[in-house]
């Protein structure tokens, strides 16, 4: 059973995020009849799967949107911004209640509550769209249910056979009817002909000891063989809670045979769950429909077989959920011994094998991150033992296997790495929706283009970098994209465009999101930093625009006018920042006033494994992370200038101050003799080996003692005593088994 | 008095009105395993029977009056009276 459950899960997320796109494009394109199909079906599956479990709230709520879709669908209602607002909201619900399943099992309690506004919401919508045509005869889709009668209802209804015209009636009671008198049952009493009745909850019955005895909660759906006129008048007391209209029911097409599925044991909830799965197949509905479903059927008929104990091969079950006569044979009889004739055209229609989710526990990739960061150490000290085994043809063959498992190695940890990697599809997904809701509210036009979608990051970085990019794009709208009227004074086209850009780059991945909209001032930025205190007058006089404009990341620092809602208190970009660098990265940012602003985000690929440039200092080794650095280089002494004991490089066309790590790292300096300096320096002391670090305030050259390798490693955190350590973002094994220290030079400066 | 309680059974008589609804509630809170006897029920008010989808008591009978019998009993699970269609 939990299999099932989790399969519903991973299946309804998949369903619901199907759904968001089709609304989407449906909403660009209210003509779109593929995206109306694909929303209609992806709300039709979620009611079915939901159906299997108790959770009666979901259920009814799809059950709205799959109503609401189909009038849509029959050009019975038109696409307005309105309905697209109370569909997305009805699917952020179900996602937030498909979260909230995942962790807990079950709804939230307020959920048949929000069902039921939701569910208002859409079915005010319905009903406006149906009072047009709803006293027109003929119409079955006012009336889904009564077409997606099942055989024995039909039967029951007289129509089984011949089909017919049968007068539907759907009557909700108002909850408080029973203080005007009303006794609904009652009036079904006078309903000629009546050839079927369900009396279902309106909403799920709460426990018996909070209901409330005098608040009605039933709602009544009933088929009459008299027509509308003769039926109109049992109702004339409750015009307003009461839909009645004539439906056409098709006869049933393969009236099922009552055989008892062997599969299961008789009665049970496994049995119920197959025989549901066979009405499935039942319903009504387009060849894309049918396929969807079959395929949906036929993965929870797998699962339930499995639950069961009675796994069948896939393809068999797959050929069985062509149809519900060949479903019921295939579990009343057991797999058949030669395949039924319509096999061949089941097999045809099937669309290619789904994709099925492996879910692995993070704790269990962390532990195999660290045994092949453990195994890429000892293959490493393989190389020196080799050495010293000296000549010969049995070293000959050490280093050939030397040499073959090194790549092996190295392809296991790149495969290891891999494993964590997903695309940015994932962050981008909420994207489109933002955008939408967010221009709406502003009444702006902004078109998104969003592209690389499919560049892969580890997950961690996924979630480092969803809430930032949220951020951007919110800002860039809100404070970026002007107004349309304003854009049009300016000669630009009305509706903005904003890019998310994100590619692949030297080992990390980056982010750019840019707009054409007002761009940032420099000037407005200076007079700004002052009014709020952050610069003095002349200190701000004097920053560059590039810099007057990286203000934006100052703590604190907010240039519009008045604060949004939208986009916080100024905190944001700040927070952009901190969120970024914390996990190894950097944010810049160009601006051009009057044209627009690129923010920049470059992360590395993955947490788990960091790559950092080892330098030395005072003979011991130390890895600074590539992330922050910009260049390595050696700079002739003579060209570093000492003001006092502050020194600074001029570094492509920048003066940038230089550091000592020595001296960071409270060791002694450099007496030029080279001593603690390695192998690599240059003779005679002239030149200093400086790494360029990229810092968010700006570049600082690092003065190193010798620059080695670029390693791959993998972080740990300093623990115990060691965790208060500031300057030091953790140690790291090389592969030669040496221990470095790696530096955090934004809390070392 | 359209509804006698006996102990864990209450029997059903006549027609059942809205103002039975309060004290059969009570009841079925109370009753620990309750059975209900529709059998000479000839009405069935719907907050009474919303009380009894609700609390889902053992059904000893059910009701005899052809409406009820066809289109209520399937719903409390009392299987139909020999007049009604087999589901």
């Amino acid at each position: 059973m939990s299999e099932l459950f989790d399969q519903f899960v991973v299946e309804a997320q998949e369903l619901l995020e199907t759904a968001g796109g089709a609304l989407l494009a449906l909403e660009h394109d209210p003509a779109d009849r593929a995206s109306v199909d694909e929303l209609f079906r992806a709300f039709h599956t979620l009611k079915g799967a939901s159906g299997l479990f108790d959770m009666a709230a979901f259920t009814r709520l799809v059950h709205a949107g799959e109503d609401t879709l189909s009038l849509l669908r029959d050009g019975r209602r038109s696409m307005t911004p309105e309905l697209a607002d109370r569909l997305s909201r009805a699917l952020d619900q179900c996602a937030r209640w498909v979260a909230a399943l995942e962790d807990s099992g079950a709804l939230p309690a307020d959920a048949a509550q929000a069902a039921e506004t939701l569910v208002r919401g859409l079915s005010g919508v319905s009903a406006e769209g149906a009072a047009g045509g709803g006293e027109a005869a003929g119409e079955a889709d006012a009336f889904p249910w009564a077409a997606a009668l099942a055989g024995e209802d039909r039967e029951a209804a007289g129509v089984a056979a011949a089909g017919g015209v049968l007068t539907a009636i759907d009557y909700g009671p108002d909850p408080d009817c029973f203080f005007t008198g009303d006794d609904p049952l009652a009036l079904f009493r006078r309903v000629p002909d009546l050839r079927w009745l369900r009396i279902e909850p309106a909403e799920p019955l709460p426990p018996l000891a909070q209901m409330d005895p005098y608040r009605c909660l039933l709602r009544f759906r009933a088929l009459s063989g008299a027509a509308v006129e003769a039926v109109t008048p049992a109702f004339r007391s409750v015009p307003d809670q009461v839909r009645i209209g004539s439906v056409k029911l098709a006869p049933v097409a393969v009236p099922p045979p009552a055989k008892p599925i062997a599969m299961a044991a008789p009665g049970s909830l496994a049995a119920a769950m197959l025989e549901e799965q066979a009405r499935i197949l039942d319903l009504p509905g387009s060849a894309a429909e049918r396929g969807s479903r079959s395929a949906a059927v036929a993965r929870a008929v797998a699962a339930i077989l499995t639950a069961l104990g009675r796994p069948a091969d896939r393809a068999v079950v797959t050929a069985a959920c062509g149809d519900a006569g060949t479903l019921r044979r295939f579990l009343a009889d057991g797999p058949p011994e030669n395949s039924p004739p319509e096999m061949p055209v089941v097999a045809e229609a099937r669309p290619a094998s789904p994709r099925r989710a492996l879910r692995v526990e993070p704790e269990r990739m962390d532990a195999l991150m660290a045994l092949v960061g453990e195994l890429s150490v000892v293959k490493g000290q393989l190389g020196p033992l080799v050495r010293r085994v000296g000549d010969g043809e049995l070293t000959r063959d050490m280093k050939a296997f030397s040499a073959r498992l090194d790549s092996l190695v190295g392809d296991l940890r790149h495969a290891a790495l891999r494993l964590r990697l997903l695309p940015l599809a994932r962050v981008f997904d909420p994207l489109p929706r933002l955008v939408r809701d967010t221009a709406r509210r502003l009444d702006k036009t902004v078109e998104l283009v969003l592209d690389g979608a499919e560049t892969e990051a580890d997950k961690d970085i996924l979630d480092v970098l969803g809430e930032p990019l949220l951020h951007l794009v919110r800002n860039a709208i809100d404070h970026g994209i002007e107004a349309p009227e304003r854009r049009a004074a300016l000669g630009k086209p009305p509706g903005g465009t904003l890019r998310v850009h994100a590619f692949q780059d030297k080992g990390g991945v980056v982010v750019e999101v840019s707009d054409d909209g007002a761009g940032i001032d420099p000037a407005a930025m200076r007079k700004a930093a002052v009014a709020k205190g952050l610069l003095a007058p002349d200190a701000a006089a004097a920053l560059g625009d590039d810099d007057a404009v990286r203000l934006v990341f100052a703590p604190g620092f907010s240039t519009a006018g008045s604060v949004s809602d939208l986009s916080g208190r100024g905190v944001g970009m700040d927070a952009v920042r901190a969120a970024v660098e914390r996990a190894g990265g950097r944010v810049e940012i160009a601006s051009t006033p009057g044209s627009g602003t690129r923010v920049r985000l470059s992360l590395p690929l993955t947490l788990s494994i960091t790559r950092v440039v080892v330098v030395e200092a005072a003979g011991s080794v130390y890895g600074i992370p590539v992330a922050v650095v910009g260049g390595v280089q050696r700079v002739p002494r003579t060209e570093i200038r000492g003001v006092k004991r502050a020194e600074s490089v001029v570094l492509r066309d920048r003066v940038v101050p230089l550091v000592r790590l020595r001296r960071l790292l409270g060791q002694p300096a450099d007496d030029g003799h080279g001593q603690g300096g390695g192998h690599g320096r240059g003779a005679g002391g002239g030149a200093d080996c400086v790494v360029l670090v990229e810092l968010s305030d700006g570049p600082v050259a690092v003065a190193v003692d010798d620059v080695g390798e670029r390693a791959d490693v993998v972080l740990r955190p300093m623990t115990g005593v060691l965790r208060g350590l500031r300057g030091y973002a953790g140690t790291a094994l090389l592969g030669d088994g040496r221990l470095i220290l790696v530096l955090d030079l934004r809390e070392l400066l | 008095m359209p509804i006698r309680y006996d102990a864990d059974l209450a029997r059903f008589e006549a027609a059942c009105t809205v103002e039975d609804a309060l004290p059969l509630a009570e009841w079925l809170e109370a009753t620990a395993a309750p059975r209900v006897d529709l059998s000479a029920c000839m009405d069935l008010h719907t907050a009474l029977l919303q009380l009894l989808l609700a609390a889902r008591p053992t059904m000893t009978a059910g009701p005899e009056d052809a409406f009820l019998a066809r289109w209520v009993g399937p719903a409390l699970g009392v299987p139909p009276s020999p007049g009604g269609k087999p589901a």
